[in-house]
């Protein structure tokens, strides 16, 4: 049996020997990478992977970059179609770094921490201790052996952080474990915008041969919501047509703890968002509001586990797929309740728009209800355009290709309104989506 | 004066089955209201899926000139703006996709076509207040989607709405009068006479002769397994009323 650790162990024993960090961090890497030799890259033998094809990444994974200055950062202005209309606490990373002359913003409240990573290691390590471990399968393991940077966000009791934090992951040619941390304490609200991105088109795409991806993002984000908190966070992934990028959160909700997240998914050759939420305390909330709009040879997954434990805990998701040419979109969507987690009320509901012949889906809600007292429901469909609302359209002088525009970004635009967002933040989904719709052309 | 709409000896079929329209002449003026009536299965609403340019028809033979041009040759699109107004029978719900939004999208393609300059926001919600008064309207329709909740009567007046606000030069209004109450009917009559104008011409396409009682048309023609087998003045309506179409299909 191959080990596929073997490409990372040298880079990772380098990087061992230079960085100064605690010791048990050093320790949690070295069982996280010995995790992930164990694991190996996931296939699709295993049930969760079924639809998710690895290969193009796992033929020859890009490597992370042993510091921050080796590749040149973003430009201001290619970040700018990105950036929230407002003003925001930014962050940049560049492949995995927070790059300081690309992050800035206005100072910040008492009772909140926000920093990198590698800040938070030197000046407050017990922010993250302890914050590290049980976040998922094989690939939050490699994340946790080989991150080189992150962002942490530590709200005190009862603060309310008006100003969003904007998290951009830009990734060009390597590979990027970058780390979220965001820890809301009793009360506290914050609103998080994260946005994966890279070069556009075959620009900085070093090209690896045909069917692999020239760049990696793999991020790993720990939530943890204190009573009463409430966290909005909203996922762009625009990545280029020649990354990969895949994805772990987990988040751990106290009582009446409130999680709404928001995933719009366009980006990226080959990507994978797999999200846990645990409802553990009582009258918890958890929303999803997304959408994956693919083309060309695009592959996404997403898939979101929403378990509750506490009572009465509520979970509502709504996720939209849009598939043109010969895409392959995936929803993996488990409810689950715990054995006396009686009250649980969770909806569920995945709807599929095909737009060509060769574009596929795949959708699997699964419903584990081991309470006695619940309110479950769940649905998944798959169409293509409403014939008599394109002709309805046409007959009022609308040309085809407007017509189906239209159709398609009323579609998608239903769960980001259904997500309630901030004003800005639905600008910046609205016009990511109209960009989607701008570069396709029809 | 020259015609509007000339149609000469139309066959159509439902793609891929059954004859419907077996030679269907007919001249429209601009003007000129008229009527169509007929049993079920005349073939009325064919007629109107054909003039707009519906997917799923097959026209085997004949000929569709609108203000000289040939109307069969255009695509759905072009005929709507070129002036060609279909009210339909059932106008669909499009979720998510704004009243207003797709309003101003379809007059600014259609002055797009014409050569005028878009009308921006400001000008047309000036428009659409003008025409919501005209007709009686209340504007929460128009922060709705397109006909998403929208009671049977809402939905027509809707469509009268939408042709108060493009002009058409000829518009085909398919069973505008079905499924309304009295009230909703009376409503919906007096924003089509209003709209009545010199350039405009209409064909209502209708099952029953009570609309005609509301909108009084200048010519009234009986469609019958896919022909027009009687026509005559507005007199004619009420003879029929009196007969009924029997004796006229059975002749057909």
């Amino acid at each position: 049996m191959t080990d596929d650790s073997a490409p990372f162990r040298e880079g990772f024993d380098q990087m061992l020997a230079t960085v100064a960090e605690p010791v048990w961090l050093t320790f949690r890497r070295r069982a996280e990478m010995d995790r992930f030799a164990l694991l190996g890259f996931p296939t699709r033998r295993q049930e969760a992977w079924r639809f998710t094809d690895l290969e193009p990444l796992t033929a020859a994974a890009p490597l992370p970059r042993a510091a921050a200055g080796d590749d040149p950062p973003p430009s201001p202005a290619s970040l700018g179609p990105w950036l929230l209309p407002v003003s925001t606490h930014r962050l940049v990373l560049a492949n995995g770094h927070v790059a300081p002359s690309l992050s800035a913003g206005p100072p910040l409240p008492d009772g909140v921490w926000l920093a990198s990573v590698a800040e938070t290691l030197r000046r407050r390590p017990d922010l993250l201790e302890g914050a590290f471990g049980d976040e998922g399968g094989a690939l939050a393991a490699l994340n946790a052996a080989l991150f080189t940077d992150g962002v942490v966000l530590a709200l005190a009791p009862g603060v309310i952080l008006e100003t969003p934090v904007e998290i951009i992951h830009h990734t060009s040619a390597a590979g990027a474990h970058a780390r979220l941390h965001i820890a809301l304490g009793a009360g506290s609200r914050a609103t998080v915008v994260e946005t994966a991105m890279g070069p556009a088109g075959d620009e900085g795409a070093e090209g690896g041969p045909a069917g692999r991806v020239a760049s990696w993002g793999n991020t790993v984000g720990v939530v943890t919501l204190g009573a009463g908190a409430v966290l909005t966070h909203l996922h762009v992934q625009a990545e280029g047509p020649a990354a990969c990028h895949t994805a772990t959160v987990r988040a751990v909700l106290a009582d009446r703890a409130r999680y709404d997240a928001c995933a719009l998914i366009t980006g990226a050759r080959l990507s994978r968002r797999d999200m846990a939420v645990i409802l553990a305390g009582d009258e918890a909330e958890f929303r999803l509001h997304g959408a994956y709009l693919l083309d060309g040879d695009q592959e996404a997954t997403l898939s979101v586990r929403a378990d509750h434990l506490g009572l009465g805990c509520d979970t509502e998701e709504v996720v939209k797929g849009v598939l043109a040419g010969a895409s392959h979109g995936v929803f993996l969507g488990t409810l689950a309740v715990a054995p006396g987690a009686d009250g649980a009320d969770a909806r569920q509901v995945n709807r599929n728009l095909l737009l060509s012949p060769t574009a596929r889906v795949d959708t699997k809600p699964e419903l584990e209800i081991l309470a006695d007292d619940v309110k479950c429901a769940h649905g998944a469909t798959v169409g293509s355009l409403d014939e008599a609302a394109l002709f309805y359209l046409q007959a009022r002088g609308i040309d085809p290709e407007t017509a189906r525009r239209m159709l398609v970004e009323a579609f998608a635009a239903e769960a980001i309104e259904a997500a309630g967002l901030p004003d800005a933040l639905a600008e910046l989904a609205h016009r990511h989506l109209r960009r989607w719709l701008d570069g396709r052309g029809s | 004066m020259s015609k509007l709409l000339e149609i000469r000896g139309l066959r159509a079929r439902i793609a891929g089955g059954r004859e419907v329209l077996k030679g269907i002449d007919l001249d429209v003026s601009p003007g000129e209201v008229h009527a169509i009536m007929g049993p079920n299965g005349a073939g009325k609403s064919t007629l109107s899926s054909v003039l707009a340019g519906k997917p799923g028809y097959e026209v085997t033979e004949g000929t569709v000139r609108y203000l000289g041009h040939d109307l069969l040759a255009m695509p759905a699109d072009e005929r709507a703006r070129e002036g060609v107004f279909l009210a339909f029978q059932y106008p669909v719900e499009i979720p998510g996709v704004n009243n207003m939004y797709f309003l101003r999208a379809a007059l600014n393609a259609g002055r797009r076509q014409r050569g005028q300059a878009e009308l921006d926001a400001q000008q047309f919600l000036k428009s659409v207040r003008e025409r919501l008064k005209l007709l009686d309207i209340g504007d929460d329709l128009l922060r709705r989607a397109v006909n998403v909740g929208f009671s049977g009567g809402e939905k027509k007046r809707n469509e009268i709405f939408q042709m108060a606000m493009l002009e058409p030069r000829l518009a085909i209004l398919d069973e505008t009068d079905s499924g309304l109450d009295i009230d909703a009917l009376r409503a919906v009559s007096d924003g089509v006479n209003r709209l009545r104008d010199p350039a405009r011409a209409i064909v209502m396409i209708t099952h029953y002769q009570r609309l005609l009682d509301y909108i009084v048309p200048d010519r009234v023609h009986v469609l019958a397994d896919g022909r027009i087998v009687a026509s005559g003045d507005k007199t004619f309506a009420a003879e029929l009323e009196r007969t009924g179409y029997a004796h006229l299909v059975d002749a057909a």
